[in-house]
C-alpha cells in the first residue's frame, strides 16, 4: 500500500483517473437505457441491456473494490475473508437460476421484449 | 488501557486489527445485500404481473450516482491528506464527503415522499389508474371533519345501523372513535339486547350480564372480555382435564399400542361435560340508533352492501353508501396488466382494452387511447426501419409525461423549462400543467379492484425497491455519521497521534466506498432496467 508521501502523491493521480472513468461507465450505463442508438439487443430493455449494464456496474465496482480500496495490493488474511463472501453470495446467489424450473415462472414477461 | 495494533500491524496477520474487523463486517455486509439482490431476481423471474421496468426517475438516481462516485474520491484524498499531515486539506476533502451524503439523503427523501403521496388503484377488470387524490374541498378551502382533521377522498361510507363487537380482537381506537362520531352525529350506540350467560359452575338458569340499552363504552367491552376469557379459561380447563382421562382410560383399554393407534377412539363426551361449561361471549351486538353514516379508511374495512367486516373482527350492518375513490389529477392510465390477463386468456388486447369499464365510461380514457394508438403507429413505422418493435410497457402504458405531451400538442398548458426540471424530481407539476393535461377522475368503489400508495403495499417491485434502497440510506447515514466525527472531533487524535486517526479514517472510507460499491449496482438494477 502507499504509505510514503510521495507514493500516496502518485496514487492521488490514479485515484482522479479512477473516479473519471467511474463517472464515464454511469454515463454510458444511462445512455445505453435511454437513448436508443446506443440500445443494444432488441429494442428496450432486454437480456443483452441486462448484461451490458452489469457488466459495466461490475467493472465499476472492480475498480473502486481494486484501487479506492486497496484491494489490488492487500494482505493475504482480507483476501481470504472478503474473497468468502462473495463466494457465499455468487454461490447462494446463483440458487435463483433453479426460479426457470418454478412452475409459477411466467413465459410471457421473459420473452425479451 | 492500552488497545493493541491500532497502528502497527500484528505479525501474522500483517494488519493493524481494525482493518481485520472491517473486512470482516464488510464480508458481512456483501452477503446480505446479495441476499437482496437475490430476492430481487426471484421477485421479477416470479412476478405474476407486468414488472414496472424503468419506471423510477433516473435523473435523480443519476445525479446520486455521481454524488456517491464523487464522495468515495473525495474520502479517498481525505485519507491522503492526513497520511501528508495537511489537516486543513483532511478537513475540506472530508466536508465535501458529508455534504455529498447530505445531498444523497435529501434527494432520496424527495423520491420517497412523491412515492408516499402518489396513489395508484387496479380496477377489477385489471386497468390501472394512477394520480394524485387530495382532500375534500370547499372552494379553495379544504373541509374539515369534526376533528379539524382534511378528509381525504377515499374512504368508504356505511350507514351503520348495528355494530357488531368481538369482545377479545376489538381495537379501542376505533371504537372511541364510533363514539365520538356518534356524538358529533347526534347518534347513540346502545346494546341492541340483553346479554346473559351462565358464568359460575352450578348455575341453574343464565343470569343477566348486561341489560338492553346500555351505552357502549371501552369499559363496558372490557367487562364483557374479562367474563369472556373467564370462560373460556374455565372450559378449557375442563376440556383438557377431560381429554386426558380419555386417554388414560384408552391406553389402560389397549396395553402396548401406540398413541396413532388408538387415536380416532380417543374422543370427549360433550353432553356429559356441557353442565360444567360457562358461557363464552365472544361478540356483542349494538345497534345505531338512527343509524348514521361512519366513515371507514380502505384499508381497515372489507365492504359490502349490508355487511361489512373491520380489520379487528367487529361486523358492520348498513347500507353500503357511495364511496367513489375521487382522483384530484389523474396522470397515468395503464393496461399492461389487463393485456397480460386478456393474452393468457386468448383474447386480443386492442379487444380486451375497448371492453375495459375505463374505455366505456371515461371520455378522458378514449381520447387519450385514440391518441396512443395513432402515437404507437408513428413509433412502430420509425422502428420497423431498424427491424425493431415497441416494447410491452411502451405500448400499453400511458405515463405522466405521455398525457403532458398529448396536452401540449393538442393546445393544452406548456410549462417552462425549470418547471420541466423540477418535474424530473418531484413528478407531474398539476398545479402549472392543470386539469386539461391531468384531469379530474371519479372512480365508482364496486369498480376498485385492489387501491395502495406507490408503497411497498402496491406491488412486490415497490417492496424490494424500498428493502434495497432504504437498508443503503442507512448505511448513508451511519457511514456520514462515522465520517462528520472524524472531521468535527478528530483535531484532538490529529495532534497527538495522526497516525492512528488516519488509520480511523481508512477504515471508514472503505465502509464509505462499500456503500458506494453497492449503489453502483442498485441504480441500473432498480432504475434502468
Amino acid at each position: 500500500m502507499a504509505d510514503s508521501p510521495e507514493e500516496i502523491k502518485k496514487a492521488v493521480r490514479t485515484y482522479l483517473i479512477v473516479g473519471g472513468i467511474l463517472f464515464l461507465g454511469t454515463i454510458l450505463t444511462v445512455l445505453v437505457a435511454t437513448y436508443p442508438p446506443f440500445d443494444v439487443g432488441a429494442h428496450g430493455f432486454d437480456k443483452w441491456d441486462c448484461i451490458l449494464g452489469l457488466t459495466i456496474a461490475t467493472i465499476k465496482a472492480t475498480l473502486v473494490a481494486s484501487i479506492f480500496m486497496h484491494l489490488n495490493h492487500e494482505k493475504k488474511a482480507i483476501y481470504w475473508l472478503f474473497g468468502s463472501g462473495i463466494c457465499a453470495v455468487i454461490s447462494l446467489a446463483g440458487l435463483t437460476a433453479l426460479a426457470l424450473g418454478d412452475p409459477i415462472f411466467d413465459k410471457f414477461f421473459y420473452s425479451g421484449h | 488501557m492500552e488497545i493493541p495494533y491500532i497502528v502497527t500491524p500484528r505479525k501474522d496477520t500483517g494488519l493493524f486489527n481494525s482493518k481485520i474487523a472491517i473486512w470482516l463486517f464488510l464480508a458481512s455486509e456483501v452477503m446480505l445485500f446479495g441476499g437482496f439482490f437475490s430476492a430481487y431476481v426471484f421477485l421479477r423471474l416470479g412476478a405474476d404481473y407486468p414488472w414496472p421496468e424503468r419506471t423510477l426517475p433516473v435523473l435523480p438516481g443519476l445525479i446520486n450516482t455521481f454524488v456517491l462516485i464523487g464522495s468515495s474520491v473525495t474520502v479517498v484524498f481525505a485519507w491522503a491528506s492526513l497520511k501528508m499531515r495537511q489537516w486543513r486539506k483532511f478537513q475540506i476533502f472530508m466536508g465535501i464527503t458529508v455534504f455529498c451524503a447530505l445531498i444523497f439523503m435529501v434527494l432520496k427523501a424527495i423520491e420517497y415522499n412523491v412515492k408516499f403521496h402518489h396513489q395508484a388503484v387496479r380496477l377489477s377488470d385489471y386497468s390501472i389508474m394512477e394520480g394524485h387524490l387530495g382532500f375534500e374541498m370547499a372552494g379553495d378551502k379544504p373541509v374539515l371533519d369534526h376533528k379539524g382533521n382534511k378528509i381525504e377522498e377515499n374512504l368508504i361510507y356505511v350507514e351503520t345501523s348495528k355494530l357488531t363487537f368481538n369482545t377479545v380482537r376489538f381495537h379501542k381506537p376505533w371504537v372511541e372513535e364510533f363514539l365520538t362520531e356518534a356524538e358529533h352525529k347526534n347518534s347513540k350506540i346502545v346494546l341492541a339486547a340483553d346479554v346473559t350467560a351462565i358464568t359460575k359452575e352450578g348455575q341453574k338458569a343464565p343470569e343477566i350480564v348486561a341489560k338492553a340499552g346500555e351505552a357502549l363504552s371501552i369499559e363496558f367491552l372490557n367487562r364483557l372480555q374479562k367474563i369472556h376469557l373467564a370462560a373460556r379459561s374455565h372450559n378449557g380447563a375442563y376440556r383438557t382435564a377431560a381429554l386426558r382421562g380419555e386417554w388414560v382410560k384408552a391406553h389402560a383399554a389397549n396395553p402396548g399400542k401406540r398413541d396413532w393407534q388408538i387415536a380416532s377412539g380417543v374422543n370427549i363426551d360433550v353432553k356429559a361435560l356441557a353442565p360444567k361449561l360457562l358461557d363464552e361471549i365472544s361478540t356483542v351486538a349494538f345497534k345505531v340508533d338512527p343509524p348514521t353514516s361512519f366513515d371507514f379508511h380502505p384499508r381497515d374495512i372489507k365492504e359490502a352492501d349490508g355487511q361489512s367486516t373491520l380489520r379487528d373482527g367487529t361486523v358492520v350492518d348498513g347500507k353500503l353508501e357511495a364511496s367513489p375513490m375521487v382522483f384530484h389529477h389523474v396522470d397515468a392510465i395503464d393496461f399492461q396488466y389487463l393485456v397480460m390477463k386478456a393474452v393468457a386468456k386468448g383474447i386480443d388486447p386492442e379487444v380486451a382494452i375497448q371492453n375495459s369499464w375505463l374505455m366505456k365510461n371515461s371520455p378522458f380514457v378514449q381520447q387519450a387511447w385514440k391518441w396512443h394508438l395513432a402515437e404507437m403507429d408513428k413509433l412502430k413505422k420509425e422502428l420497423a426501419v431498424h427491424h425493431r418493435e415497441p416494447t410491452h410497457k411502451e405500448l400499453y402504458r400511458l405515463g405522466w409525461k405521455d398525457l403532458a405531451r398529448m396536452a401540449e400538442e393538442e393546445g393544452g398548458a406548456k410549462i417552462s423549462g425549470a418547471d420541466q426540471f423540477k418535474e424530473e424530481f418531484f413528478g407531474p407539476n398539476y398545479e402549472a400543467r392543470g386539469a386539461e393535461t391531468f384531469p379530474e377522475f371519479s372512480l365508482p368503489r364496486e369498480q376498485v379492484g385492489f387501491a395502495a400508495k406507490f408503497s411497498p403495499a402496491w406491488n412486490t417491485y415497490y417492496a424490494i425497491y424500498f428493502t434495497i434502497t432504504g437498508l443503503h440510506g442507512l448505511h448513508v447515514i451511519g457511514g456520514a455519521l462515522v465520517l462528520s466525527y472524524y472531521l468535527f472531533f478528530g483535531k484532538k487524535m490529529y495532534l497527538t497521534n495522526p497516525e492512528w486517526l488516519a488509520n480511523r479514517v481508512e477504515i471508514g472510507g472503505l465502509f464509505w466506498h462499500f456503500v458506494d460499491l453497492v449503489w453502483i449496482f442498485v441504480f441500473p438494477i432498480l432504475y434502468l432496467m
